[in-house]
């Protein structure tokens, strides 16, 4: 969130936002212990950790098949598999964790309500879609598709590029985001008049919560779906 | 630019980078922590799992034709069986009517000789008591008329008493 004062450093000549560094690196840490930890005495019957990821693996290469052809999922699954996980991750640690610093300034958040990250992550999503576009197409027939079904389709052709790459971002961060804001002002609502505003907003509060929860799994979902339906669209000849 | 585009608040396009490089390190560190292996081992479970289905197709099969032999074999025995105990049958039915008529033979054969034996016995038993009876009525003749009779006329005389004796007898 970047309602109040922003904690930000130099390095390389680039400014960083603490928070999202920190809250970036916490997820990623948590990335690594879940595909560690579920990874461990992998066996032809699978245990209960080897189950859930094995279930996770399938579940992320089935939001795959429902768009890319499935001889050519195999290259995209370990992407999408990550992808959910990592968005699924960051869209629920805000829910669960808000650190502040004394000034006020936030360090741990979920990366995702910051529409950079997201920004990002469409970013290399839309970079994938076309380097495998060239790479199974070539630059000829992949580049000869921005001027299909007409030549002068073109410019909507590289505009629907961009708008894809805002909405695909934007989309996630937009949800994540007001889910956070709401959180923060049910938190004000009850701290405003001490007992009695605190008995009638944690309800509120626990509700809004478990729906963030909901809404954060759904928007990771729906953010691989469409990195698939992006990248299978780049995959095949327009007619 | 998107800074002005999305809530007002800066952007700072140096988390940009530090996303993109730290999500490549991460999927490089998921493929070979995780991904590789966990990928290999469910692609051998199905392998493994097509090669069960198909040994126990072929197992299922064999067992079939096992089947279908040991009952042939089965019924091939039975009638075996049946024409040993058939042919065990007629053998001792065979054997039991010689054994029976060549004991009837037998029995006929002792039976005629004893009566043979008894026949001749009783002949030998009244010729000795034929000549007997003549040498003594003889000699008691002799005796008595101090004379020698001719034998053989004295027999003859005797064996016409005998015989009148023995339908005396008979009667």
């Amino acid at each position: 969130m970047n309602d109040g004062p922003v904690s930000t450093f130099q390095f390389l000549g680039l400014t960083f936002s603490t928070a999202n560094v920190v809250s970036g690196l916490v997820v990623f840490l948590l990335v690594l212990a879940v595909v560690f930890f579920t990874s461990r005495h992998l066996a032809m019957k699978p245990t209960k950790g080897q189950n859930f990821l094995e279930w996770l693996i399938e579940f992320t290469n089935g939001i795959l098949k429902g768009s890319i052809p499935s001889n050519e999922v195999s290259g995209f699954g370990l992407y999408g598999f990550t992808l959910f996980l990592f968005l699924f991750l960051s869209n629920q640690l805000g829910l669960f964790i808000q650190l502040a610093m004394p000034n006020g300034a936030t360090v741990v958040r979920s990366p995702t309500s910051d529409p950079i990250v997201t920004l990002t992550f469409s970013l290399m999503t839309l970079m994938i879609a076309q380097f495998s576009g060239v790479q199974k197409l070539g630059y000829k027939k992949h580049f000869a598709n921005y001027l299909k079904p007409f030549v002068v389709w073109l410019p909507i052709s590289i505009f629907e590029e961009f708008t894809n790459f805002l909405t695909l971002g934007l989309r996630i961060f937009g949800v994540i985001f007001s889910g956070e804001m709401l959180l923060k002002l049910i938190w004000g609502l009850a701290t405003s008049h001490g007992l009695v505003t605190m008995i009638v907003a944690i309800p509120i509060e626990m509700v809004w919560q478990g729906f963030s929860a909901f809404l954060g799994a759904i928007q990771a979902f729906v953010f691989v779906t469409l990195s698939s339906v992006y990248i299978s669209q780049k995959l095949e000849v327009e007619e | 630019m998107l800074s002005h585009l999305v809530v007002g608040s800066s952007l700072y396009f140096g988390d940009s980078l530090f996303y993109a490089i730290c999500f490549i390190l991460l999927l490089w560190v998921v493929k070979v922590l995780a991904w590789k292996p966990v990928t290999k081992m469910m692609q051998d479970r199905a392998d493994k799992i097509s090669n069960d289905i198909d040994s126990a197709e072929k197992s299922r099969s064999d067992a079939a034709s096992l089947v279908e032999k040991r009952q042939a074999a089965l019924n091939a025995s039975r009638g075996e069986a049946q024409t040993i105990v058939q042919d065990a049958k007629t053998n001792g039915q065979q054997q039991r009517d010689q054994i029976v008529a060549q004991a009837q033979t037998d029995a006929q054969t002792l039976k005629t000789n004893a009566q043979k034996d008894i026949d001749q016995e009783r002949e030998d038993a009244l010729a000795g008591a034929r000549n007997d009876v003549a040498d003594l009525s003889i000699e008691i003749a002799s005796k008595i008329i101090q004379r020698e009779l001719n034998a053989d006329d004295q027999k003859a005389l005797i064996d016409s008493y005998i015989e009148g004796l023995g339908k005396h007898h008979e009667s």
